[in-house]
């Protein structure tokens, strides 16, 4: 699976680098705090998921949100920028920069991530929620927490994917076709995926 | 090859033979030597070459299996419940045990033997499937609403409610297996049935151990039956000859001749003039049941049948003299859908009703005389009749009984004669003891597991001596006797049911033994050999057919030198391992060319591991239950990963049609999934989809529409597989364009006047309809083997060849040579193996698709449809090399068996399958038809696994049939791996609840998978790729 093979067609496109996180150290304390908040809010809500799924999930849902933008926002270079090198600075210069930088990316990083964000969830959804259908799901009864299943996936999975990589088809097939490099988005969503598909195994059990 | 080891011979030989063509090729091609010799003697010599070649492969595969048939029978002969059938018989001067004082007369047939005598006559009738709930009046609970089977036969309740000394209704609980053979030995011998004679159902056999009717015969008793043949089968010649009427009870779809022959002949016989000439008379009325596997409990023909019933015993009781008992009962239930065989509540709770005229009957209490509401409330098992029907009779209660007197019949009108029922009790437990005796002397058991019972056993009989003492005991003293008596013919019985469910344990080993060293000998031969997996076959031949017979023989003559061995565990084990012995030194004969097992790509870890986890679940009750769903994740799961697989693929139009036929094979799995039979275990988080309703067994009237859609599409669809390479040639317009859709088309007509013959749409015509319908299931069989086969057989390769001229549009694959201004164009060539061989696929699409109800048509053409795409994904994702096919083809063919309306249940075996052509039994196609509707779906997967490795490859390509029988191999290899985990399930959870309900059923699926798929791979899939590869050779000679 780690073959990989460049995309075919007349334009040379640059292939795929992996997504570095943000070289700053709010980015990089948060990309370490953030799975633990999403795993702790799961842990949290998990009873409440357990005996009334609908509302729980729908509450879950809006937590889950807000963090993946802070996530997005705060440790990813959002799409375009993602081969620009981060500049070097001098120790000293740092502390200055500060004040005028959290302004830049309120504008440069807050609203990518809300795009990515209403991006993914609209198209994502009714793909997702197809896919666990065919995998099984029922059709008739249940929509709503298959409904909400695929909208947590798509939050986890492919929110993220939205902000750094944007809509490029060609980047997409790639994303589909696992031609990507493992980096923590991509790893991400693959982890999304087969966490989702393990998550199916109890399913039948009746304990 | 140059590490200066000798070489074996056979290496040798193979590595000169290279060394002289590679020799020849290069003196060919320098012009030394003239190119052939004569063409016609090299074909012929290629073709004696691939046929030898081809016979070894089916010869060596039939040695799987028949190492799997050895595996499959050890371990079942050890698994399958035994008990040891004592010869012993109960005499009537004999009685157990010292008959109490105030019975004077003892040992006289004329007023009892072992107590007096209560009735001279009995006619004792057996409603087959007789559920309790139809006879109980409905009592609605929420919003449910009566069925059709509810309120419909109310003369038992009413008679018992209203004259409660003259009659008594109660649940009667069966003993599993719920089949209509093993319910008659258990209600006449009184004792626990074994698993083994199950399986016996077509053909019974004499019942050898002392039972009730065995007991009448010795007292010179006149006894007539009347109905289901089954009893003959079992009591040969012990009915009175010009009395007795049977009549075959497997024409499930035919509810009235049986009872109306018992009706007819019955009511003659209670007239005055004519009660001299019987003593006892046994009916037993098949109607019911069969309304029930036809229709289901939820049909007016249900209702119109238990009415029937009722109009039978009130005229009954109305006939019935003084001095005779009338017995009416069910010997098992029927589940939702009217099928049985299992040990499901429904299938279990039968009916039991007393009547006589004499008014004996009474209750231990005044609430007992309003009958349960249902089956939960004081059920009596049903071999409590055989001690209460011997007693009332005066007879010697048989050897092996197990039951205990049924209290109404002994505690007398006014419910208090409990010196009665102490007395029978005693009488029952002493016969239940001395059978103990015996048994523990014939077979040195354990008295551990009996020590609780002997010990009851004991202070029963402390019990007893005071009332014996005593001049005159009272109540108190007699209920005491009777309850430590009953106390111990309860605790006898639990240890009996407990201990019976003993195995084999050494043949349950050895079978899985076999088992485990077939499926590695398969292993390596699918997966681990390098080379042409056809070319190394004789050797492994040879030596395996060596060891069978010498491991057979070894085996054989070891009972001599030890004589206490089973000659059958031995031979069997001896050859089984002899043969596995033989294989394995062929392996390490040819050991240069053993390969690791383990995978090595992404493909064969996915293939083992999916495999290996589906046999990992059945170890779950959970996973075993859901096993449909599960499936269906997992083709999804193949799907998605071949979706991916072919975004990857360099070729863009490769990567596009594999992207296509993923997509739709997920798609079809999924519309497929939609056609659902639910087990009671699914309950409720299932819907059954396969039939009209949940409750019934035929098909809706939109049902029938599927049969034909799929007569106008299907041929259609699969001509788009054709045409794409332009092999739409010659005998596939035949077949596919005309036949197959005339053939479908003939079924779906043949499922229409099936309803409508069913449903009795047109009360005037049954007749023709009945004829005309028979006629049209032959005309299909015919179309697909008598004309389908000799189609497949004598048809030439799918090509046409043209000459253009250069430049014109033309797929550039089809071009074979070009020389100046003109091309010649075979069309058809980039497949000319797959498409000549798919022809096979859709003989078998049709002969499936017959079988199947409506609904299973359907799900057997998207099975057709998913192959196909199957093919062209291999294809494109060129993965003809790895498991995929194979085992992605054992995954469909298990889905789809769930999908044609079966589960791993022996009440979803669809019986009335054998009458689709037939209007009778007959040996042996009647079986094969059951064998084809059950398991088409695993049949027609495994017709289609030599197209994974023949679709699209070059006609000359070397090693192709090595590589068909690499692909067979492996498809055989999912079914054996399966195979070995439920049976190691099914025999490690020998003691789990749930054996009899859900292992012991997987495990007897799996085993019966495994050797049909076996059966169909070897002689019917590589039988067609000798005829496939001899019709290629004919135009592109042999390689």
């Amino acid at each position: 699976m780690s073959v990989q093979i460049n995309t075919p067609g007349s334009k040379p496109k640059a292939p795929a680098t992996p997504i570095e996180t943000s070289h700053n150290d709010a980015a990089k304390t948060f990309t370490h705090i953030h799975p633990i908040l999403v795993l702790s809010l799961y842990a949290y809500k998990f009873p409440s998921i357990v005996a009334d799924p609908v509302n729980a999930l729908m509450e879950s849902l809006v937590w889950l949100g807000i963090l993946q933008i802070a996530y997005v926002a705060v440790c990813l270079p959002p799409t375009g920028s993602a081969n620009v090198v981060a500049e070097k600075r001098k120790p000293g210069e740092r502390k200055r920069a500060v004040a005028g930088k959290l302004e830049r990316e309120l504008g440069g990083k807050i609203i990518p991530a809300f795009l990515s964000l209403t991006l993914s969830v609209l198209p994502a959804i009714p793909i997702l929620f197809a896919t666990l259908v065919l995998f099984g799901a029922p059709i008739t009864t249940h929509y709503f927490e298959t409904l909400l299943c695929a909208a947590h996936i798509s939050l986890l999975a492919i929110l993220p994917l939205v902000y750094v990589h944007g809509v490029d088809g060609e980047r997409w097939r790639e994303i589909v076709a696992l031609l990507l490099p493992v980096d923590s988005v991509f790893g991400g969503m693959v982890g999304a995926f087969v966490g989702a598909w393990l998550g199916a195994v109890p399913i039948p059990l009746d304990w | 090859m140059d590490d200066g080891e000798p070489l074996p011979s056979y290496e040798g030989i193979a590595a000169q033979f290279a060394a002289a063509k590679a020799a020849k090729e290069t003196e060919e091609a320098s012009g030394l030597r003239a190119r052939v010799k004569d063409p016609k003697v090299e074909a012929k010599k290629g073709e004696v070459h691939f046929k030898a070649l081809h016979g070894i492969v089916v010869a060596f595969l039939t040695l799987i299996l028949i190492l799997h048939v050895l595996g499959i029978y050890l371990f079942m002969s050890g698994f399958l419940l035994t008990r040891l059938v004592l010869e012993s018989k109960s005499e009537c001067a004999v009685p157990p045990i010292d008959i109490s004082s105030s019975y004077t007369t003892p040992g006289s047939y004329d007023t009892g033997c072992w107590h007096p005598k209560t009735f001279d006559k009995a006619i004792v009738i057996i409603v087959d499937a007789l559920r309790y709930d139809f006879t109980v009046p409905f009592t609605p609970v929420g919003e449910e609403k009566a069925h059709h089977f509810h309120n419909a036969i109310p003369v038992l309740y009413e008679t018992a409610q209203k004259h409660p000394n003259k009659a008594f209704l109660r649940p009667f609980i069966a003993d599993p297996p719920t089949t209509t053979l093993q319910r008659l030995k258990g209600l006449t011998t009184g004792t626990l049935p074994t698993f083994l004679d199950a399986g016996s159902n077509f053909a019974g056999t004499a019942i050898d151990e002392d039972n009730l009717v065995a007991q009448l015969r010795n007292a010179s008793k006149k006894i007539v039956q009347l109905g289901d043949d089954t009893w003959h089968a079992l009591f040969p010649g012990y009915f009175e000859p010009n009395l007795t009427h049977a009549y075959d009870s497997f024409n499930v779809w035919d509810l009235h001749t049986v009872d109306n022959g018992v009706t007819e002949h019955i009511f003659p016989l209670l007239h005055p003039t004519n009660t001299s000439k019987w003593d006892v008379i046994f009916g037993h009325y098949l109607g019911v049941d069969h309304a029930g596997h036809r229709y289901g409990p939820d049909h007016p023909a249900m209702a119109a049948k238990l009415n029937q019933m009722d109009d039978v015993f009130r005229k009954m009781i109305d006939q019935l003299d003084d001095s005779t008992l009338l017995v009416v009962m069910g010997d098992h239930g029927m589940d939702a859908k009217g099928d049985h065989g299992g040990e499901s509540d429904d299938e279990i709770q039968a009916a039991l009703w007393m009547y006589s005229k004499q008014g004996l009957f009474g209750r231990t209490s005044p609430a007992y005389i309003t009958p349960p509401a249902n089956a939960k409330e004081r059920p009596v098992a049903q071999i409590d009749l055989v001690p209460t029907l011997s007693l009332l009779l005066g007879m010697p209660i048989p050897f092996n009984n197990l039951g205990a007197p049924i209290e109404e019949a002994f505690i007398g009108a006014k419910g208090v004669n409990f010196e009665n029922l102490a007395v029978v009790n005693r009488l029952t437990a002493s016969q239940i003891h001395r059978y103990q005796e015996s048994y523990a002397q014939a077979q040195s058991s354990n008295t551990k597991d009996h020590a609780h019972s002997l010990s009851l056993w004991a202070s029963a009989n402390d019990a007893w001596k005071p009332v014996q003492a005593a001049k005159k005991a009272n109540s108190d003293q007699w209920k005491s006797a009777f309850a430590a008596y009953a106390a111990y013919q309860t605790e006898t019985l639990r240890v009996c049911r407990a201990l019976w469910a003993s195995f084999d344990v050494p043949r349950m080993l050895n079978g899985v033994l076999i088992l485990t060293m077939t499926l590695v000998v398969l292993a390596v031969y699918a997966r681990g050999l390098d080379g042409d997996h056809a070319e190394l076959a004789p050797p492994l031949l040879m030596r395996g057919a060596l060891g069978i017979v010498l491991g057979g023989l070894l085996g054989f003559g070891s009972t001599f030198a030890v004589p206490a061995l089973p000659w059958d565990h031995t031979t069997t084990f001896g050859s089984a391992i002899g043969g596995v012995l033989g294989v394995a030194s062929a392996y390490w004969y040819i050991r240069r060319r053993i390969q690791s097992l383990l995978p090595t790509t992404v493909w064969g870890w996915t293939s083992v591991l999916f495999t290996v986890a589906l046999s990992g679940g059945f170890a779950a009750n959970s996973f075993t239950i859901w096993e449909d769903e599960i499936l269906l994740h997992f083709l999804t799961t193949f799907g998605v990963l071949l979706t991916v697989s072919s975004l990857r693929q360099k070729n863009a139009a490769d990567g596009a049609l594999g992207c296509y036929h993923s997509v739709l094979f997920i798609l079809l799995a999924r519309l497929a999934s939609f056609s659902r039979l639910c087990r009671e275990e699914q309950m409720p988080y299932c819907k059954s989809t396969y039939y009209a309703s949940a409750t019934s067994s035929t098909s809706a009237p939109w049902q029938l529409l599927i049969p034909v859609a799929v007569a106008f599409l299907l041929p259609h669809l699969i001509r788009t597989y054709y045409d794409n390479t332009l092999s739409y040639q010659g005998s596939a317009v035949t077949w596919l364009g005309f036949a197959l859709r005339f053939g479908l088309l003939l079924s779906a007509a043949y499922w229409t006047l099936d309803a409508a013959d069913d449903g009795d749409w047109y009360p005037d015509y049954t007749s023709i309809i009945k004829t005309t319908k028979q006629y049209l299931a032959i005309l299909t069989l015919a179309m697909a083997v008598a004309f389908g086969y000799p189609t497949f057989n004598w048809a030439k390769a799918h090509l046409v060849i043209q000459t253009t001229a250069v430049g014109s549009e033309q797929a550039s694959s089809q071009i074979v040579e070009e020389s100046g201004s003109s091309s010649i164009t075979v069309l058809g060539f980039a497949n000319v193996h797959g498409s000549r061989y798919a022809l096979l696929i859709t003989i078998w699409t049709l002969l499936v698709s017959l079988v199947e109800k409506p609904m299973g048509a359907g799900a057997i053409s998207l099975a057709t449809f998913q192959i196909f795409s199957l093919l062209e994904i291999i294809d494109t994702n060129k993965l003809s090399d790895t498991p995929v096919g194979p085992v992605v083809l054992g995954l469909l063919g298990s889905f789809h068996f769930f999908k044609t309306g079966h589960q791993a249940t022996l009440s979803s075996i669809q019986w009335e399958a054998a009458f689709i052509p037939l209007r009778t039994i007959r040996y042996p196609w009647s079986p094969l038809l059951v064998i084809l509707n059950f398991l088409g779906a695993q049949v027609l997967c495994a017709v289609a696994v030599p197209a994974t490795a023949l679709w699209k490859q070059h006609p000359k390509k070397k090693g192709l049939l090595g590589h068909v029988a690499k692909a067979v191999a492996t498809h055989i290899l999912f079914y054996a791996v399966i195979n070995l985990a439920t049976t190691m399930w099914a025999g490690h959870l020998r003691r789990h609840l749930m054996l009899y309900r859900i292992f012991s059923p997987r495990f007897m699926l799996g085993a019966m998978a495994l050797v049909v798929v076996d059966v169909v791979a070897i002689f019917i899939a590589l039988g067609g790729t000798r005829v496939s590869f001899l019709s290629v050779a004919e135009v592109f000679g042999w390689s």
